[in-house]
């Protein structure tokens, strides 16, 4: 049912770009066929999968920086009103900042390589999960700790079957949401100051103005990311949250 | 030999403000094994402080305990203490079974005896055919039950109980009483319950103990000699009841001179 709805929906974008691609010159909004056609061939290639390779490369890493330090300042905040009260300006600051800033002053830092690129994307997703995770760890349920307690649970037991299966959804929260803006800024900084990756292959046809490229590169990519989304992150939730499709007996 | 006895308890804990705040001010009864005890007393009266005391989760400031001639501190003293509280604080992402197997996980059974004994306390709390639900498909009752299942499966000496039926529909609750009773006959625990509902309290036990505005203190202790399986409507039970909130009455006419 729903995924039959889903299937139609993404029809139902097809055709209105079809239809639309009817009403504007090529040049304006090419159909969906050419600019498929532009991705096989940057596929076959060769030069679609190195492009790729190293946005995915880039956007894995800095989501890994932004996920261990958007964890900890959050495990941290959510434990410590200390460290909430030291911390929350930092994570609002961060926050603030428009990701392109952050993608300038890397590369001035860094110069114009990939540690810049994963920099950027670690400083710029931080603060997502860094309030993902200090909402999480807030909203544990202290109730059941004290019954683990009651029942003489190990420490070590506790945290591991009580206290982090909690945290579940919003690490997932944190990690969709952190993927998302990771993908977006590694494009940025790749626009800006790279000679690789899916922002570099952008602007290049950007300056000799083929939207059949423009739109075949973000088709790509929106394509990788999808996958990740339905072939990793939702058959993941789906297990880990099975409880939650309940139905009152 | 008592199976519990609990000797001039107090508790107080330290505010913020380095102000003291007594929670219990002296509290003494003794239990004989296999008897049912419910403590009375109005809300906030520091009731479940002691059964968190009981249960290990607190320190004691004063006085103490002994459950079958061994001293309750420190760390429960390998004693066994089932808990079951006013909510039933399951595991959501655990079904049933995995809930009620959580405190033997562990301890010294294998993974085939762990099973066996969520199975039996499982059947015990009526929840079969249930085994594989999870918390959140079934209703408070079931999951109070689910919660008093869990509780026996650690094989408790003493079975403590904090309000468990005080979040549930009379009707509901009715006939968990009825229930906690058939379990109470075909295990034997011993079984200290705590609430601040009258009759509750008079139509589960044998013995009641009436404890004071907090800090709390013994006031009374009251025999219900009516036997087994007792009906609601039993005029004895109202009886004792309406004795009950006379003393209550009485006990706050004091407090308030």
């Amino acid at each position: 049912m729903h995924t039959t709805l889903r299937a139609y929906s993404i029809l139902v974008l097809f055709a209105a770009w079809l239809g639309l691609s009817f009403v504007f010159s090529p040049q304006v909004l090419p159909g969906p066929v050419p600019v498929f056609q532009a991705i096989w061939e940057n596929m076959a290639s060769g030069e679609g999968f190195y492009h790729v390779y190293k946005t995915i490369f880039r956007v894995l890493l800095g989501l890994l920086i932004a996920m261990v330090i958007g964890g900890v300042f959050g495990v941290m905040m959510g434990i410590s009103l200390k460290a909430e009260k030291f911390l929350e300006s930092w994570v609002m600051v961060g926050l603030t900042i428009p990701a392109v800033v952050y993608a300038i002053i890397t590369l001035l830092w860094f110069g114009l390589n990939d540690s810049a690129a994963i920099i950027a994307i670690g400083v710029t997703a931080f603060p997502a999960v860094a309030i993902n995770m200090w909402q999480g760890v807030k909203d544990i349920d202290m109730q059941v700790i004290t019954m683990a307690k009651a029942f003489q649970i190990p420490r070590a037991d506790l945290i591991r079957k009580v206290v982090l299966p909690q945290t579940v959804p919003y690490v997932l929260a944190a990690t969709r949401y952190a993927l998302g803006i990771s993908w977006k800024i590694a494009t940025t900084v790749e626009l800006i100051g790279m000679s690789s990756g899916v922002g570099y292959m952008l602007n290049y046809w950007f300056g000799l103005f083929s939207m059949t490229q423009v739109l075949a590169w973000t088709l790509t990519f929106t394509l990788v990311l999808l996958a990740i989304e339905f072939l990793l992150i939702n058959p993941f939730e789906k297990r880990a949250t099975a409880w939650r499709a309940v139905v009152q007996v | 030999m008592k199976k519990i006895v609990v000797n001039n308890l107090t508790k107080h804990f330290v505010l913020k403000d380095q102000s003291r705040l007594d929670v219990i001010g002296g509290l003494n009864f003794e239990m004989e094994e296999g008897e049912f005890l419910s403590i009375l007393g109005p809300s906030g009266c520091g009731k479940s402080t002691l059964l968190s005391i009981l249960a290990g989760i607190e320190a004691p400031s004063g006085g103490e305990i002994e459950v079958s001639g061994r001293a309750l501190a420190p760390r429960n003293n390998g004693i066994r203490l089932g808990f079951v509280f006013q909510q039933p604080r399951l595991l959501n992402w655990r079904s049933i079974r995995d809930n009620i197997r959580l405190p033997l996980e562990h301890g010294a059974l294998s993974g085939e005896e762990q099973l066996n004994a969520a199975q039996r306390y499982l059947e015990l709390a009526r929840l079969k055919g249930f085994e594989n639900y999870f918390p959140l498909q079934l209703s408070g009752g079931m999951q109070q039950r689910a919660a008093i299942a869990r509780a026996l499966a650690i094989e408790p000496e003493v079975l403590l109980m904090d309000e468990p039926f005080s979040s549930l529909d009379e009707l509901t609750a009715r006939k968990m009483r009825a229930e906690l009773i058939r379990i109470w006959r075909e295990t034997g625990k011993t079984i200290i319950f705590v609430t601040h509902d009258i009759f509750e309290a008079v139509y589960l036990s044998q013995k009641l103990l009436v404890v004071t505005e907090r800090p709390a203190r013994t006031y009374d202790r009251i025999d219900v000699d009516v036997g087994y399986p007792r009906d609601y409507d039993d005029d004895r039970l109202f009886e004792i009841a309406k004795k009950v909130s006379r003393l209550f009455l009485k006990m706050e006419a004091n407090d308030a001179s």
